[in-house]
């Protein structure tokens, strides 16, 4: 991996149990798909370079949350320091979409002062003739949240590497704009290292390494 | 506390250890008391208790007469340990730990810690014999010629590193302790200079010094000084191969550290809420199971024995798997365990090429495999080597992370939490004796492809290894330390069967 960035955005994806979190995850972090994989515990962590130009490339750290509502109260802990999220639903899951609210409800309670942005995801659309969740609804509720809709299947690779770099643009978007900018004691975006502003600190590491005792 | 360990003169071992006899005494413990502590077999004791000191913050609960207990008790740990012999861990255990709690250490403390290190990383390259210098430990001059000389004067074949490395961990703890300690830091202050020109941890230890913070904080400051450092270098993509903190990151282990220091701060601020709400009888009996609790996490022991090292793989695999099970939470090591036996598998074809040579040029064509091995430059074994160490110590911490999620917020299990902290408290022990083990493979690795090269190429690299395996180490011994808030709130919970939270 580069050290080179310009940005560092910290993502969180949540969703019901088992829509696939971990799954879209690793198939974007990894470039693989597991079969079986065990429920996930608390949060685990991911990251990733994207590069959104030519030449200008963004540090995702990914926070997987476990879905299980025993886990919730770590998780929670996990909104704040966030710039953008991935809501994932199971179309084949009627009931994770219907807990989409829900979901959203919890961020806007825990998130503050702070806003993410989010993406609505409907995975699993690989098993479209189990389809319990149409487009067109999953299209509407987005909009009514200000969200993007996107579906994605971490099995076929669909939409995986789109998911991601498309909230990522956004927010890099926002960041450009001054919509969102840096903060001290927020973690949702950190700045990175270009390369030729760093001259000079070559310098002071140096003579730091020379005073040793 | 510990940061004294390396700067007060020596004290008489035996009124010392029946000082901790007397204080380590509950029954419960009696086993490794009577293992750790012998002062009747002095010349020799192969055994030593690392005591941990106490975590940085959490103590404001205990009572005053608990807390002079536990000073005595220190005391007694203090000068204990500077006396036995280390063996391996316990030695370099305890010489990280000194730099990681080195919030209030002061510089002298500090660099004497690193320059018993070094010597020993110097004396197992074959320079001073470890037993010339304990015999002559009365005369610190002396020992500072000798070891002045081992340090400038060039060194014996790098396969003295390889013959005398073993001796020279058990030993040097002894010869460094008694062997004065002005001379140690006249030569620390000079090999410091020669680790400070390789090595990008080392500025790691030197911001340990300075700042009173959380452990995530101090590694997260580091890697962006280190990624800083990177990013300027043109020979990026070399150069962050041997970055410690760069790739414990990219291991995920700063988040895991970190989110395993939330759950820690959390449960610690409930377990003062409850103390506080409650008195008397009721208060007093739970203060004495905390205490207990205390005691399996200051009881890791390092008792390393030399044979034990050449167990098999599966061993490992099997040891910490079952140490798992033990204690009924639903994640497993595999992570762990494949990221340990790819780096042993890589030592061992590493390995397998050098000899195949001195055989004769007719095995080198066994094909791909050792064609390939065969550009295993020292410095390849350098990377591959921090970058190991870097992986096992972050797994080792997400481990413990998932432990302390489960423990928190998994399903209730007939296991207690006093039965928790000693199984977790012996995989803290065998994580780091695993560190240690595979430290001095990678140094094998790296005396026996260096044999060509010059010492002032191979030492830091060695001492780099060295140094890195014993910060790993450093880093699970703290964040074993993080579960023990977790496991006083579970303790409580188990007891007053509150709802889970």
């Amino acid at each position: 991996m580069e050290a080179i960035w310009l940005y560092q955005f910290r993502l969180i994806v949540i969703g019901d149990s088992t829509v696939g979190k971990s799954c879209l995850i690793r198939r974007f972090t990894e470039g693989r798909f597991a079969q079986v994989s065990d429920p996930t515990v608390g949060v685990d962590f991911f990251s990733r370079l994207v590069e959104i130009e030519p030449g200008k490339r963004i540090k995702l750290q990914i926070w997987d949350t476990a879905g299980q509502e025993r886990f919730r109260s770590i998780t929670r802990a996990y909104y704040r320091n966030s710039v953008g999220g991935l809501l994932l639903f199971d179309i084949t899951n009627r009931r994770s979409f219907q807990n989409v609210h829900e979901w959203l409800e919890e961020t806007k309670v825990h998130v503050q002062p702070y806003q993410i942005v989010f993406v609505l995801v409907g995975h699993k659309c690989d098993l479209d003739t189990q389809r319990q969740v149409t487009r067109h609804e999953a299209e509407k509720l987005a909009a009514a949240y200000g969200m993007k809709y996107i579906e994605t299947s971490a099995r076929d690779a669909i939409n995986v590497e789109k998911a991601f770099t498309d909230l990522t643009r956004d927010i890099y978007e926002l960041v450009k704009r001054g919509d969102i900018t840096i903060q001290e004691g927020w973690e949702g975006v950190k700045s990175g290292f270009v390369p030729n502003v760093v001259h000079s600190s070559e310098e002071v590491v140096k003579s730091e390494r020379r005073c040793l005792c | 506390m510990s940061d004294k360990d390396d700067t007060e003169t020596p004290v008489v071992t035996e009124a010392t250890s029946l000082l901790e006899d007397g204080n380590s005494e509950p029954a419960k413990n009696s086993e490794s008391v009577d293992q750790s502590t012998k002062p009747e077999s002095k010349p020799e004791p192969i055994v030593s208790t690392r005591k941990r000191p106490e975590p940085k913050p959490s103590t404001d609960l205990e009572t005053s007469e608990v807390l002079s207990v536990q000073a005595s008790q220190a005391a007694g740990k203090e000068t204990v340990s500077r006396d036995e012999p280390q063996t391996g861990w316990g030695y370099w255990g305890r010489w990280g730990k000194s730099l990681l709690s080195s919030a209030s250490a002061t510089v002298a403390t500090v660099g004497q810690g690193i320059s018993n290190v070094i010597e020993k990383a110097e004396t197992s390259l074959g320079i001073p014999s470890p037993s010339e210098i304990s015999t002559e430990d009365q005369c610190a001059t002396g020992e500072t010629d000798a070891n002045e000389n081992g340090n400038s004067s060039t060194m014996i074949g790098p396969f003295g590193v390889f013959s005398t490395i073993s001796t020279a961990v058990q030993s040097t703890g002894k010869s460094v302790i008694s062997g004065g300690l002005d001379a140690l830091e006249f030569i620390g202050k000079k090999t410091m200079d020669v680790i400070a020109e390789g090595d990008p941890g080392f500025k790691r230890t030197k911001g340990l010094m300075n700042r009173n913070s959380t452990l995530s904080q101090v590694l997260r400051e580091a890697k962006e000084k280190e990624e800083q450092w990177t990013s300027n270098e043109v020979t990026m993509d070399t150069d962050k191969k041997t970055h410690y903190g760069l790739l414990f990151d990219e291991f995920q282990g700063l988040s895991h550290l970190e989110a395993l220091e939330m759950l820690s701060r959390e449960s610690e601020i409930k377990v003062k809420s409850i103390l506080s709400s409650l008195s008397g009888e009721e208060l007093e009996t739970l203060k004495l199971e905390l205490e207990q609790l205390k005691e399996a996490f200051s009881l890791a022991e390092f008792c390393e024995e030399e044979e034990e090292e050449k167990k098999g793989d599966e061993d490992f695999t099997k040891e910490i798997t079952e140490l798992f099970s033990q204690l009924h939470v639903s994640s497993k090591p595999e992570k762990l365990a494949r990221a340990r036996n790819t780096a042993y598998e890589w030592i061992r074809t590493s390995l397998a090429k050098p000899s195949e040579e001195k055989g004769g040029g007719e095995k080198q064509l066994e094909g791909e495999k050792t064609e390939q091995l065969n550009k295993n430059s020292v410095e390849d074994i350098h990377a591959f080597a921090i970058r190991s160490l870097a992986e096992l110590t972050a797994c080792s911490i997400e481990l413990f992370h998932k432990t302390a999620a489960l423990v928190l917020h998994g399903r209730k299990q007939k296991v207690t939490a006093i039965e928790r902290s000693r199984t977790l408290s012996q995989m803290t022990v065998v994580l780091c004796k695993e560190l240690s083990s595979l430290s001095k493979e990678f140094t094998t690795c790296l005396t026996t492809a260096g044999v060509k090269e010059k010492a002032d190429i191979l030492n830091p690299l060695i001492t780099a290894v060295f140094l890195e395996a014993s910060n790993s180490a450093s880093y699970i011994q703290d964040a074993f330390q993080l579960l023990l808030p977790v496991l006083e709130i579970s303790l409580i919970e188990n007891k007053t069967e509150l709802p889970e939270a």
